[in-house]
């Protein structure tokens, strides 16, 4: 045959394999658009490639070569061809490879490349598989299903048992290897498989991961003996509809894509005839199909896992509490067929689980899913034990948003809050989130746990005000609330808080409890928005936006929420630059809640002001709360509830000279002592002494003073000494002493030497002594703020040290982080600003005082 | 064609995209920066510590536009991303001798 007239045959050969293959892609195309692009179609389009390669390799067999095989590897080797998929193939020469070898090659992968393949080759001689390379893990794993497609057959067995050989003792890592390659994938999707836009191969639940789990339960087949798989046909039933819907992936567009993106969405429902009167439905009703089968298979793959890499044995296993213990495979009921009627064990058991870092069983999250329909969320909250059992389980710390996971799937949250079922798998378009509505909830919830071991500075900032957040079981519970109101269209934060409050009806929490989760879940997006679309620059943006906010408690909450909310959009949203702005945007509003609140006075008009007026209880005249309110900065309606509000207008009734008024209770741990009288010079540090002199140490608290001399003290202490505890008379003891004090019948250093002199000497320097003083935040008064180290007595000594220098304190902000003290005075010297010489003598007084107090502990 | 580089204060970021929209300028790049010009950052307190702002969180905008369009996009982006303080930013003009879909392989398309 002449040179033309081979080049003649191998054209027309090649014409009669591009026909071939775009008869197997149009019937591949057809039955995909008819929503049938699974595994027959697949197989056979796999088969026809098959024929195809084996027909390039005949004839571009040469006259002088080595015998050889080519094998399909991968999905092409478990026939499993998606349309634009690689073909993976191995072709191995049973010797030395020469020019005659490489025109075999070429004249193979040439055409195939022509015809647009992709084509994954691998080219070996033989001698290569005497020794397996196990630095190659992913050809490791693609030799697992190796497949003759063409060659010498004697060859492809010795070289499948070359590729077997030792596969007994390299099974152990190669299922190392796998569970690895798996976990960096997982890590590639941030861990869950609720994605918006999901990569139907890679994203956890897809097709790789079901791969991954016949392959684990193929090599370590021993460990699956007698083991009753606990999916079902499910596996099967997922990889047919990811087939399906990755066939039309491939159709749609023309290229091997499996991104499920929203701008596909629509056409994959359609085309796999996915019911529903409109398109949006349509899609819902896909997404909802695709959730369920992609949790089918990370179920499978997680099972797989715990069965070939049996978790680490818990140190001590046995029972916990009398209704559940922990055993290997984590949190299970001490009598399951008991616990089948009691739902309060079922919260127990994960109560135990999140305080002790244990997973939950699988059977013990059957047995509730079996069975939880038969309960409400009335009943887990029906007594008050309840409610604060659950409460308290809702603090965020490691561990937590895992286990509300596990009460997700097993039907256990969304019994105990059904609002939040209105967001379970709930899909939302829009460009920036990555994660359904439920998902991302709980990664809102994992982000914040995650604030206890900040990974960065930068990150540790955040951290430290979750430290100071009086309640961040709050926190959580208005998180999991926060957008239960995208289930409809229209403005989500509004429509969560009318879903939020059946709840807190049911948790019966109290009134300030209750405004926190009603405030942060309503304004949840107002400091993003502050933050990003406003110029913060500005001191009234500033200025309205801790309006908006009130107190400092909510600042801190909203902050922590609005960065957990962002970080919890997808990965990379939350960049340091973003971090940076929320963080200037929280020390301006900080500084402005305390620093700058003193000259922003109650207006007549002011909203909550009318709110308070409007709901007086019948004892209270409209004159007399008027009175009471005038003067006080508006900070005061902010930190307050009404309830408070009122208490205080009637601890205010009828004050004289001397008098003091006075109410002392108890909530938890924390005692609240709230102080009335007229202004007289010393009587901050004279009730602030008594209190340290009774061992009280106080964590929290304000002082307020009007124009016409009304005092408002509220101290927030714990009972150190256990006074309080141990002394029936205690209270009365308390008030005696503060009247005598404040009269001046007793002197309150004399009763703060007695204390000095019987404490142990200890000195608590880590936190370094700060003073800072300025008059450019009010008008009206000089801030003095102190940021030190606490001991006891600290605030009377302050106190004393301004007064001892001839100023008045009229606003007082006290709180405490960790074993730092944060005071906030508002200092005025007959009657004004301290000029220069004033703020220096303070100073140095101050700091004398202060380093008096440490040598003194 | 011209390169147009904008550094504005994050906040207008919607106004001169929205601004750029209005006239028809097909595409951007959006970039988060830090850095300074005549605002030299300041100094925050926080819990009577001071730390100093140097470099001030901004927003740079790019977009790529014919050379008979430039001055009209120049004032466009001023007049989105004044607010008439210091720290307004800056726009820089740039040479582009020719932009590639990358996709299409097309040359100078807009």
């Amino acid at each position: 045959m002449t040179v033309g007239n081979q080049d003649a045959a191998r054209q027309e050969h090649r014409a009669q394999m591009a026909a071939l293959l775009a008869t197997a892609r149009d019937e591949y195309v057809a039955a995909a658009r008819a929503g049938r692009g699974g595994r027959p179609t697949q197989v056979r389009y796999a088969a026809a490639v098959d024929d195809l390669v084996r027909g390039l390799a005949e004839r571009a067999v040469q006259e002088s070569m080595h015998p050889f095989v080519v094998c399909a590897l991968g999905g092409y080797g478990r026939r499993t061809l998606c349309l634009n998929s690689d073909i993976d193939v191995l072709i191995v020469f049973d010797g030395p490879i020469g020019p005659g070898e490489e025109r075999f090659v070429n004249a193979l992968l040439q055409p195939l490349w022509d015809l647009k393949f992709t084509v994954g080759h691998h080219i070996r001689e033989l001698k290569e598989f005497d020794v397996i390379d196990d630095q190659n893990p992913e050809f490791l794993m693609a030799l697992c299903d190796l497949r003759l497609l063409t060659g010498d057959v004697r060859l492809f067995d010795e070289v499948f048992t070359r590729a077997h050989r030792g596969e007994e003792t390299r099974a152990g890592r190669l299922v190392d290897v796998l569970l690895t390659l798996v976990d960096e994938r997982y890590a590639e999707f941030n861990n869950t498989l609720y994605q918006l836009e999901p990569d139907l191969k890679k994203a956890p639940g897809g097709l790789r991961d079901i791969s991954a789990i016949r392959l684990i339960r193929s090599l370590a087949r021993d460990l699956f003996v007698g083991r009753s798989r606990p999916e079902g046909e499910r596996l099967d039933e997922a990889e047919e509809f990811l087939f399906r819907a990755r066939s039309v992936l491939h159709v749609l567009s023309g290229r091997d894509m499996n991104g499920l993106s929203h701008e596909l969405q629509e056409q994959v429902a359609e085309l796999l005839g996915v019911p529903g009167p409109d398109s949006r439905q349509r899609v819902e009703a896909l997404m909802g199909d695709y959730f369920r089968h992609a949790r089918a298979v990370a179920n499978a793959l997680a099972w797989t896992r715990k069965v070939a890499r049996p978790p680490a044995p818990i140190t001590e296993p046995g029972p916990v509490t009398q209704n559940v213990a922990v055993a290997a495979d984590g949190i299970r009921f001490v009598d399951p067929v008991k616990a089948v009627g009691q739902p309060a064990w079922w919260l127990e058991a994960f109560e135990v689980a999140i305080a002790n870092g244990y997973p939950v069983s699988d059977d013990v999250r059957a047995l509730i899913q079996e069975n939880v329909g038969r309960y409400t969320a009335d009943y887990f909250m029906a007594n008050e034990e309840g409610r604060l059992r659950l409460r308290a389980m809702l603090y965020p710390r490691p561990g937590l948003s895992a286990r509300l996971s596990d009460m997700l799937e097993c039907g256990l949250l969304g019994t105990i809050f059904p609002e939040f079922e209105k967001i379970h798998c709930r899909v939302i378009r829009d460009f920036y989130h990555k994660y359904t509505v439920d998902e991302h909830t709980l990664l809102t919830i994992r982000n914040l746990e995650s604030l206890w071991h900040p990974t960065s500075a930068s990150r540790a900032r955040f951290a430290s005000i979750l430290n100071e957040v009086r309640a961040p079981e709050l926190l959580t519970l208005a998180l999991l609330y926060h957008d239960v109101g995208k289930w409809r269209d229209d403005d989500h934060a509004i429509e969560s808080v009318r879903l939020a409050e059946p709840m807190l009806a049911r948790l019966q929490l109290g009134e300030d409890d209750r405004q926190i989760i009603d405030f942060l879940i309503r304004q949840h997006l107002a400091m993003s928005k502050a933050v990003f679309r406003k110029d913060f620059g500005d001191p009234e943006t500033v200025a309205e936006f801790a309006s908006l906010v009130g107190s400092e408690e909510h600042l801190k909450m909203l902050c922590l929420m609005t960065l957990v909310d962002i970080e919890a959009v997808a990965p990379g949203t939350l960049t340091p630059w973003k971090e940076d702005l929320l963080w200037r945007l929280y020390v301006d509003a900080y500084n402005h809640l305390t620093l700058g609140y003193a000259d922003e006075l109650i207006q007549k008009n002011q909203s909550d002001r009318v709110r308070v007026l409007a709901e007086c209880p019948d004892d209270i005249s409209e004159e007399e709360l008027s009175r009471f309110l005038d003067g006080l900065p508006r900070r005061y309606l902010s930190v307050f509830g009404l309830s408070a509000i009122y208490r205080h207008v009637r601890l205010a009734r009828g004050l004289k000279d001397d008098d003091l008024h006075l109410s002392l209770e108890k909530r938890d741990e924390i005692w609240e002592l709230t102080v009335a009288a007229l202004d007289k010079p010393f009587l901050f540090s004279n009730i602030s002494g008594v209190l340290a002199s009774f061992g009280m140490d106080i964590h929290r608290g304000q002082a307020m003073t009007t124009p016409d001399r009304l005092v408002l003290d509220v101290f927030e202490f714990t009972d150190e000494e256990g006074f309080l505890r141990q002394n029936s008379g205690a209270r009365d003891e308390i008030a005696r002493v503060l009247r005598q004090v404040v009269t001046g019948a007793t002197d309150v250093r004399t009763l703060l030497r007695g204390r000095e002199r019987s404490l142990v000497l200890r000195r608590r320097r880590e936190v370094d002594i700060s003073i800072h003083l300025d008059n450019a935040h009010s008008r009206r008064y000089t801030v003095l703020e102190i940021v030190t180290a606490d001991v006891p007595g600290l605030l009377y000594r302050i106190s004393r040290g301004v007064s001892d220098e001839g100023c008045d304190v009229d606003l007082v902000l006290i709180s405490t982080e960790g074993r730092k003290a944060i005071d906030v005075l508002h200092v005025t010297k007959q009657g004004r600003q301290l000029d220069e010489h004033d703020q220096v003598a303070l100073k140095q007084a101050l700091v004398r005082t202060l380093e008096a107090t440490y040598e003194a502990h | 064609m011209k390169l147009i580089k904008s550094v504005v204060r994050p906040n207008k970021v919607d106004d001169v995209r929205d601004a750029l929209e209005k006239m028809n300028v097909p595409g951007m790049t959006v970039t988060e920066v830090r850095g300074h010009g005549r605002q030299k950052g300041h100094t925050a307190i926080y819990r009577g510590k001071e730390y100093n702002v140097s470099l001030l969180p901004k927003v740079e905008i790019e977009v790529v536009v014919q050379d008979s369009i430039v001055e009209e996009v120049i004032k466009t982006i001023m007049a989105a991303a004044r607010t008439g303080e210091i720290g307004d930013g800056r726009i820089f003009v740039l040479p582009a001798e020719h932009s590639f879909n990358i996709r299409t392989g097309e040359k100078d398309t807009p």
